[in-house]
């Protein structure tokens, strides 16, 4: 699925594709379209429509007078599950263009709140529903009543964190029109209004929960103690979580044995490659990504590949990253949930090498899955980790000059006194 | 048995050159001086440090171990004047430390020193490479290099009789040429050896810029920084793991 297919570009246009995203002119407008229609089906008794909600959104515009949002797939209420971001959209091997489909077939009906707001008790209101809706784990059945028709748009962030968010309405008021199930352990994590949020997530990731789930749960404050719970915008949730759940894994692997050779794992995904090589030694971290000319983030044809890196030693770091974004959290996740898996630690260095496949940023869910994924199946072998880097750089479009300036590891290893 | 009167500013040099590395340490209360080894979680910073009783108003140890939360102890020395004393005091049955100022009394909790990392063995190391700069001068090369990239090269030029401090950024370089007149001493040996800036920048701040730093380099081997604080009664050795390039 490109652009070209679509509309036909001269070369010397391809450096409108980013722009194209963002005014959405492109088959958007048809999906957006076609919820149009199937709404107009849906909605017969004025602006009071049933449906059922598997996810929620809390924009970040404004902020701290945020919007917070109920998502219904209008008109698809049977198969609503499929239409929230989850790892089933990796095995399910959804494309760019499904993910638009899909969030294009979402409504979000919104009501602005600040964040400030006290939502450790929130029952009532729309505030309560948006929090049962968060808690439950299937889709909840709801009823919505609208201000206004909604608002056909479209919106993709060229952060590329949270899944995009398609037509939008200002709600009046909603309902729960069923009693929804809540798991256990959400329920002990929402009750105890003293557990530290940080707490509570790791809990919630012991227990089987999945960071997508935890995330929603965080953004609609429905953990944490109680005078600190706030509604947290999608996107900085998704980030929080999974940098929390890394820093919890990181430290299950403080002590663990080092991997013994140099391996070198890779998986494709989206138009997105990952070469994962991961060395002996203690545990150090680093994201290069390198953006082709022609993706998204890098419109311009003749610019040249766009590099990007952030990396933490042992203790981790001690500000958010500066380049790479949720992308970073997202696949220091992916690897480090591989190697608690294995009860070992490694050094890591994860380049991410986007082509110009990927035309539109469909959220860093993409990242996550791809770098989970990519330890199944056969893995290469280095003698040395120089040896695996130029392994790599064979297959990237970069040299090992600005490799080598660009990234920390590549420059040198961290090293450890008692190795002298 | 302990019990010392020392000057708010030695007390608070001291403690920085620790905290920089560790949130909390062992303090040998030796006869002769107070002394502090510590390396950080990672082990690839080394921090160790002697003060002489001399450099106390008074002084008196029998060689006890305590274990201190150098925040918190920091704190306490930072609500004094740099020329005020501070009277130590160890209460060996409450296991607790009183401190006391200007009148301000403190009693500190103290930790139980086997609770603490154990204290690093020295890296026993033959650095051919021997450098003898100002803190101003380390300091500005750090700053520079910090411009432009998170490692830092040092790096001796035997011919020339020149130490370097350089440091390569994605786009833009950082070179620092410092020329046997521009040092305080130099022995010159094969020494060129890749740094964390993270890790120097943390140390470099604890170093007093008026001071003599002697820096010992090797090829890929860890960097010793030597100063000494105090008017020359208290002792500061630094020592950090490099960053090797892979073959």
């Amino acid at each position: 699925m490109r652009l070209d297919d679509y509309i036909e570009l001269e070369v010397n246009e391809r450096a409108e594709r980013r722009r194209l995203v963002e005014e959405k002119s492109y088959e958007i407008v048809d999906h957006l379209s076609a919820f149009e229609t199937r709404f107009e089906e849906t909605v017969q008794n004025g602006d009071l429509f049933g449906s059922v909600s598997p996810s929620i959104f809390v924009g970040r515009s404004n902020y701290p007078n945020v919007s917070t949002g109920l998502l219904s797939p209008v008109g698809n209420e049977r198969d609503a599950a499929r239409f929230e971001t989850s790892a089933e959209w990796y095995r399910e091997g959804v494309s760019i263009e499904d993910v638009f489909e899909r969030r294009t077939s979402l409504l979000n009906s919104t009501q602005r709140s600040p964040v400030e707001t006290s939502v450790h008790d929130a029952w009532d209101g729309f505030l309560g529903v948006q929090r049962e809706v968060a808690i439950a784990d299937r889709p909840v059945q709801v009823e919505i009543g609208l201000n206004e028709p909604p608002e056909i748009d479209f919106d993709v962030t060229p952060e590329d964190v949270a899944t995009p968010t398609g037509p939008r309405a200002t709600a009046r008021d909603a309902a729960v029109t069923e009693n929804p199930h809540v798991p256990r352990a959400i329920k002990k994590t929402l009750e105890d209004d003293d557990w530290a949020a940080q707490g509570a997530m790791t809990y919630l990731y012991n227990r089987g929960f999945d960071v997508y789930d935890i995330n929603t749960i965080l953004s609609a404050g429905a953990l944490g103690q109680g005078e600190n719970r706030r509604l947290v915008p999608t996107r900085w949730s998704i980030t929080a979580v999974d940098d929390t759940v890394g820093q919890f894994l990181r430290g299950r692997i403080w002590d663990a044995p080092s991997i013994d050779t140099v391996e070198v794992h890779r998986n494709e995904h989206l138009g997105n490659a990952f070469w994962i090589v991961l060395a002996p030694g203690q545990w150090e971290f680093e994201l290069v990504e390198l953006k082709a000319p022609g993706s998204i983030w890098n419109p311009d044809p003749a610019a040249g590949m766009w590099l990007a890196a952030d990396a933490e030693g042992k203790e981790g770091r001690t500000s958010y990253v500066e380049e790479t974004a949720g992308a970073y959290y997202a696949s220091r996740l992916g690897v480090l949930e591989y190697l608690e898996s294995i009860g070992r630690q490694a050094k890591v260095l994860i380049v991410r090498h986007v082509s110009d496949d990927y035309w539109g940023p469909v959220g860093v869910w993409q990242v996550r899955e791809a770098v989970r994924n990519a330890f199944d199946g056969e893995h290469g072998e280095a003698e040395t980790f120089g040896d695996a880097i130029r392994g790599v750089v064979e297959h990237v479009p970069v040299s090992m000059a600005q490799l080598r300036r660009k990234s920390t590891m590549v420059s040198g290893l961290q090293t450890q006194l008692a190795d002298f | 048995m302990f019990k010392a009167i020392v000057s708010a500013s030695t007390l608070r040099d001291a403690l920085d050159s620790v905290s920089v590395l560790v949130d909390e340490c062992k303090i040998r209360l030796n006869e002769e001086d107070l002394s502090i080894r510590a390396v950080d979680p990672a082990n690839v910073g080394m921090v160790d440090l002697t003060l002489d009783a001399a450099a106390f108003e008074s002084y008196e140890a029998d060689g006890g171990v305590i274990g201190v939360n150098l925040g918190r102890l920091e704190d306490i020395a930072g609500m004094a004047n740099s020329g005020d004393l501070v009277h130590l005091e160890l209460d060996e049955e409450t296991r607790k430390l009183h401190i006391e100022m200007e009148g301000l009394s403190y009693t500190l909790a103290l930790i139980d020193p086997d609770s603490i990392r154990q204290e690093p063995d020295i890296p026993e190391l033959d650095l051919p490479a021997s450098i003898v700069v100002e803190g101003a001068q380390l300091d500005r090369g750090i700053k520079a290099a910090d411009m432009v990239s998170d490692h830092i090269a040092l790096r001796v030029d035997e011919a020339e009789e020149a130490f370097y401090i350089e440091a390569q950024g994605d786009t833009d370089d950082v070179d620092l040429k410092l020329e046997r007149d521009d040092l305080i001493d130099l022995t010159a040996g094969p020494a060129n050896s890749l740094f964390s800036l993270d890790y120097l920048k943390d140390m470099n701040k604890a170093i007093p810029k008026d001071t003599e730093v002697t820096i010992d380099l090797g090829e890929e081997f860890p960097v010793k920084l030597h100063y000494e604080f105090a008017e020359g009664l208290g002792h500061v050795t630094y020592m950090l793991a490099p960053r090797i390039q892979s073959d």
